[in-house]
């Protein structure tokens, strides 16, 4: 299989004689992309902002399993339950404890990992679609058991901590506007996080794990280090993406059996349609999800009940068209008009060196283990 | 290398970050020197004082909006119907010329969007409808689901924006301390368990009662409810079952509950698990005195049951359009004329006229009509405190007898009259039972104070 | 009557209906390599479409029949149209769990758009005894030895007998199963000796479109009604059931479903602790069994190599 030099090129970053195009494009997109998130707040309104830092705090949970399911091959459709971990933790010491918002996210993501460890230990023996199945249960359980036990507003499973509490401290700014940023800012350090963790010496053992299991354990690879710890950040950023859900909904919510569900697949159609196992992708993706779930509702009017096939019939068009994803393509793209032999890993928010990853990802796909 | 790029990155970010902040803002325009100016607190008790809008400011130009949320879309579409109802009598009214509040005729305009049933949906959709200076719709209205309320209440509560006819039975909505939200005419779950107690006592006085609940708010709403009425009786709770949301078969839970020897069954369940209840207690050969929950009596759902629903009992103050006594009936003949003339096609939804839930619909709108009539002046203020001080109003599709009352922060429940009714499952309708039940005035009291607090 | 009996056929009825379901996605999984997540809304779809026959004055039994037939040839048209322009070796397998999903949400809104958006009396094809008002009748009962046995868990059970046995003849006794199995154990080495793989998948997913509908008729005729909810919760059993046998072990599909709605249904009855989150049982068990054998109580090790 084409396989780990993918990684091993990645770590050479930047070294290749074609970079001054290839790098100047990136940069220019890159400052484009900041500009652009940046003003975006102050031309939308509320509700449009509202969705923009949804797509933020969704990029972020696909970020998160982008790292596991991406870089390190473990499938997870269970991520929607450490989301709602986070943002339970985050709603209720609010909530019950009054304590400070940015104080609780540290503390969700630190929940949402703990829970994240103990599925990851089983994830060490169990794997592919049976880990997938293992933490589908965990999705589904999650609301049930929040349905029962959460004593929520009203006795219900939903959680709305006061809006007082939310008070910011950008009192020049609107609320949806410093939501929206203060979303923005925590999702750069997680990026750059990821970013830098995945062109590390962790990042490439996550890499060979994924690819070579049992190759990557003889040349010292702490397996078991890797997977649990990879499967704990990654819990971790779902549960970072649960407490600002707290911040942008107003609530943690638990009421409804298929939310749960649907987020965890939905987390995963960010990734894909993104582009896998690119570091940009699954933002990209978290932004066309929010944006095309908002455009498909009640597009056909006197015709709402067909608003889920529409939605359903443009995530298929999407993969039909770009089956690497958004990013994965316009990498393509780039590649075939900027020609540039040294593999193009050079250093960029947006068009990442795993182009190269991608297509190893293809020959290797994760679930096939068994087949 | 790639730190430096690193760096630069982070400190263009941030560069940018205090450029835009410093330079654009749109808060020149913003909400926050609309707050804080209400009339200071009305005679009746709502507090206006806090409000994020003056909610004793007149109506502008000769419409009223009202926005709602509920599912159109998903599994639970269904609820769609109650909209169906609402709007095909705004129409009418609109035909008729418009309502007329204080003098001055308005037209009623309505905007509404899909929600799935997903509280976090409701909450955008409705401050998205509302604008967050909440000034982009006069009220919302018939809301559907009570987490979904639940969770659009605090918001609409800080404007001062009246949350009208919440279409849920939680006793919440008695909550002293939202009075913009108020429920609707639907017999809050408590009172249900109440009814069903009261029959007991009167007709099985040492029944041992088995329950079929939710594992939810709602089935929490039942089970304390029906506890609290049965303390000091002969009456015996001896199992309670509860089903996951969502569930369509709880054969398991009723045959666990069929075996603990009960004589009378409080079937809570709501949607696809309250027929499967009464069918999967028809297979075990379980012979008991049934109720079952004031959600359940739509013709589809009882459909469903067929014969293992036969000789139920339940609750409802509306006309049940499947009744043959109300085939001639002058207020239904109108009602289903208006719904088929208005809004015979709706959100994809084919017509059923015999659905109970439409007609539950159209009568919020008849209630909310009737309210604003009667309001002393074209305001948010008093309009909210129209509904929350409705006096005895009476609508077509009520049970003959049956009127509305609600008394400020004291009785804000409507649904407090009703008539017990039966299944006649071979000729497809609920039979009303005996005389009215008049619990008028007394949810509050018969209902544990953490269900309403909450 | 006995509570643990009442419970354990209780459990039965139910398992039948996993296992059928969880046996369409060991199919799917033998023949692709994948699990087919959008396979609960083709069987809800397959189900409309047979309620309509009914509903159109077809006796149940010739519309199950004629259901069986037409979800075979849209299960093969679905697998020629959408899956393998997505699917195959080189192409990832997530972009193929997207076009699942995409076929979930629309085929649930499509069979609510074109069939109905309520609940729907769906008649049963098994003994029962009518009274008026009653759109379907009641099962009837029998009784074995003083335990009730309702008429819906015997004809569910037998479906799902003469499901295996006409799935093993298939794969075991004929030409065609044989290919099938090549295919299922390698695609390459099917390819060189003349098999045409394509032909094989669009036979795999006719055949588990096809089980689809005849369970999915089934349940919903054991429930009484088929709703657009009918599969949610039975599509999670089923995933449940094939893990805990193992995803590509048709005898693993029923022994699981079986455990899976036993066990479910015991924890109902017995362990109050659980009421409303008896779920939890199946998933805890399927863990169990996944650290014993990763693979599930019938799946084949895979051996892998560096």
């Amino acid at each position: 299989m084409s396989s780990s030099d993918a990684p091993a090129r990645a770590k050479t970053a930047g070294g290749g004689g074609g970079r001054i195009t290839r790098t100047q494009l990136r940069i220019g997109v890159g400052v484009i992309v900041a500009v652009a998130a940046l003003y975006a707040p102050y031309y939308y309104g509320p509700a449009i902002n509202q969705d923009l830092s949804r797509a933020v705090y969704f990029a972020i949970a696909a970020m998160g399993l982008n790292l596991l399911t991406g870089f390190n091959g473990q499938i997870s459709i269970g991520h929607g339950a450490f989301f709602g971990v986070g943002a339970f933790t985050t709603a209720i010491l609010m909530d019950t404890h009054d304590l400070m918002f940015e104080l609780t996210i540290p503390l969700a993501a630190l929940t949402a990992a703990v829970l994240g460890v103990l599925v990851g230990i089983p994830a060490l023996r169990v794997r592919g679609l049976y880990l997938a199945l293992v933490t589908l249960g965990l999705a589904v359980l999650f609301p049930f058991v929040g349905l029962k036990y959460i004593e929520g507003n009203g006795g219900t499973a939903l959680v709305r901590p006061d809006r007082d509490g939310f008070n910011s401290l950008i009192t020049f700014l609107d609320n949806d506007q410093w939501r929206y940023l203060e979303s923005l800012v925590v999702a750069v350090v997680l990026f750059l996080v990821a970013w830098n963790l995945t062109r590390s010496r962790i990042g490439r053992a996550m890499v060979a794990v994924r690819d070579q299991e049992v190759a990557a354990s003889t040349v010292g690879v702490h397996l078991a280090r890797v997977k649990v710890g990879v499967f704990a950040l990654s819990a971790a950023y779902a549960g970072v993406a649960g407490a600002l859900s707290v911040m942008v909904d107003g609530a943690a919510d638990a009421t409804d059996p298929v939310l749960a569900f649907r987020n965890s697949i939905e987390f995963l159609v960010a990734v894909v349609i993104g582009g896998t196992a690119t570091i940009a992708g699954p933002a990209v993706g978290a932004l066309i999800l929010i944006l095309l779930r908002r455009e498909t509702d009640g597009l056909i009017e006197g015709k709402e009940v067909l608003s889920p096939a529409i939605f359903g019939g443009a995530l298929i068009a999407m993969i039909f068209v770009l089956p690497e994803g958004v990013v994965g393509g316009l990498s393509r793209l780039a590649r075939r008009v900027l020609p540039d032999r040294e593999g193009g890993s050079a250093a960029s928010p947006l068009g990442p060196a795993p182009s190269a990853a991608m297509t190893n990802e293809a020959d290797e796909p994760p679930t096939k283990e068994h087949s | 290398m790639n730190r430096s790029v690193n760096r630069g990155l982070l400190a263009l970010l941030a560069t940018l970050l205090l450029v835009t902040s410093a330079c654009t803002s749109r808060d020149e325009d913003s909400s926050e020197s609309t707050g804080g100016e209400g009339e200071g607190g009305s005679a009746e008790g709502i507090e206006t004082e806090d409000c994020l809008t003056d909610p004793a400011s007149e109506i502008e130009g000769d419409t009223i909006k009202l926005v709602s949320s509920y599912p159109q879309s998903g599994l639970t579409a269904a609820f769609a119907e109650i909209a169906r109802g609402w709007a095909a009598y705004f129409d009418q009214v609109n035909a008729d010329g418009g309502v007329e509040i204080a003098g001055n005729t308005y037209q009623i305009e309505f905007e509404d969007a899909d929600d799935e049933y997903n509280p976090q949906q409701t909450a955008s959709n409705i401050e998205e409808l509302v604008g967050q200076e909440g000034t982009d719709a006069f009220a919302a209205f018939s809301v559907v689901g009570t987490a979904n309320n639940l969770n659009v209440r605090s918001f609409l509560d800080e404007r001062c924006v009246p949350n009208l006819l919440a279409a849920t039975g939680s006793p919440a909505w008695g909550n002293p301390e939202f009075p913009w939200t108020i429920g609707s005419s639907l017999t809050p779950y408590t009172l249900e368990a109440h009814a069903f107690a009261d029959y007991l006592e009167e007709n099985q006085p040492d029944a041992q009662v088995a329950m079929l609940r939710q594992a939810d708010d709602f089935g929490d709403a039942y089970e304390q409810g029906f506890r609290n009425a049965i303390e000091g009786t002969d009456i015996e709770l001896v199992a309670v079952e509860e089903y996951p949301v969502a569930a369509t078969d709880v054969g398991a839970q009723i045959t666990s509950l069929a075996n603990s020897g009960a004589d009378a069954f409080f079937n809570g369940g709501t949607l696809l698990a309250c027929p499967s209840g009464l069918t999967a207690a028809q297979s075990e050969g379980w012979e008991a005195t049934t109720w079952v929950s004031g959600t359940c009596i739509s013709k589809t759902l009882m459909g469903i049951a067929g014969a293992a629903g036969d000789d139920v009992i339940s609750l409802t103050n509306l006309k049940d359009p499947q009744n043959p006594k109300y085939a001639e009936d002058e207020a239904m003949v109108a009602f289903m004329e208006a719904v088929e003339q208005y809004r015979p096609n709706f959100k994809g939804r084919e017509l059923d006229l015999e659905n109970g839930i439409v007609g539950y619909g159209w009568t919020q709108a008849d209630l909310l009509i009737q309210s604003m009539e009667a309001a002393e002046a074209p305001t948010r203020l008093a309009i909210m405190e129209a509904v929350r001080n409705m006096d005895g109003l009476e609508s077509g599709l009520l049970i003959e007898g049956v009127s509305i009352s609600t008394s400020g922060e004291e009785d804000p429940y409507m649904g407090e009259t009703f008539s017990l009714i039966q299944y006649d499952a071979a000729e497809q309708y609920f039979e009303e039972l005996g005389e009215l039940i008049d619990l008028e005035g007394q949810t509050r009291e018969l209902t544990p104070d953490e269900l309403i607090a909450g | 009557m006995d509570l643990f009996i009442s419970l354990v056929l209780t459990g039965i009825g139910n398992g039948a209906v996993y296992a059928s379901v969880a046996l369409a996605l060991v199919l799917i999984f033998r023949t692709t390599g994948l699990l087919n997540l959008a396979q609960g809304e083709m069987a809800l779809f397959s189900t409309y479409f047979a309620w309509k026959l009914t509903s159109l004055g077809l006796p149940i039994i010739p519309a199950i029949a004629i259901t069986v037939v037409a979800s075979m040839v849209a299960g093969a048209v679905i697998e020629r149209f959408l899956i393998r322009p997505v699917d195959g070796p080189g192409k990832s397998p997530l972009n193929v769990l997207i076009v699942m999903l995409g076929l979930f949400l629309a085929l649930n809104a499509l069979a609510q758009l074109i069939f109905s958006t309520d609940a729907e009396p769906m008649p049963k094809p098994w003994p029962t005894v009518g009274s008026p008002g009653d759109p379907t009748g009641r099962d009837a009962i029998i009784e074995v030895l003083g335990a009730r046995v309702s008429w819906s868990t015997i004809a569910l059970v037998i479906a799902l007998l003469v499901e295996c046995l006409l799935l093993y003849v298939l794969f075991q006794k004929t030409k065609i199963g044989l290919m099938l199995r090549a295919v299922a154990a390698n695609p390459e080495s099917a390819r060189l000796v003349g098999i045409r793989a394509s032909t094989m998948l669009m036979l795999g997913w006719a055949l588990a479109a096809g089980l689809g509908a005849l369970a999915g008729s089934l349940v919903a005729a054991e429930q009484r009604s088929v709703n657009p909810g009918l599969m949610a919760l039975v599509l999670v059993y089923a995933f449940a059931a094939a893990a805990l046998g193992g995803f590509d072990s048709p005898v693993g599909a029923v022994v699981g479903g079986m455990i899976v709605a036993i066990a479910e249904a015991l924890t109902v009855g017995y362990v109050d602790a659980l009421s409303g989150i008896a779920l939890a049982v199946p998933f805890a068990l399927i863990l169990l069994v996944l650290l014993v054998r990763p693979t599930g109580l019938f799946g084949r090790k895979v051996v892998e190599r560096v």
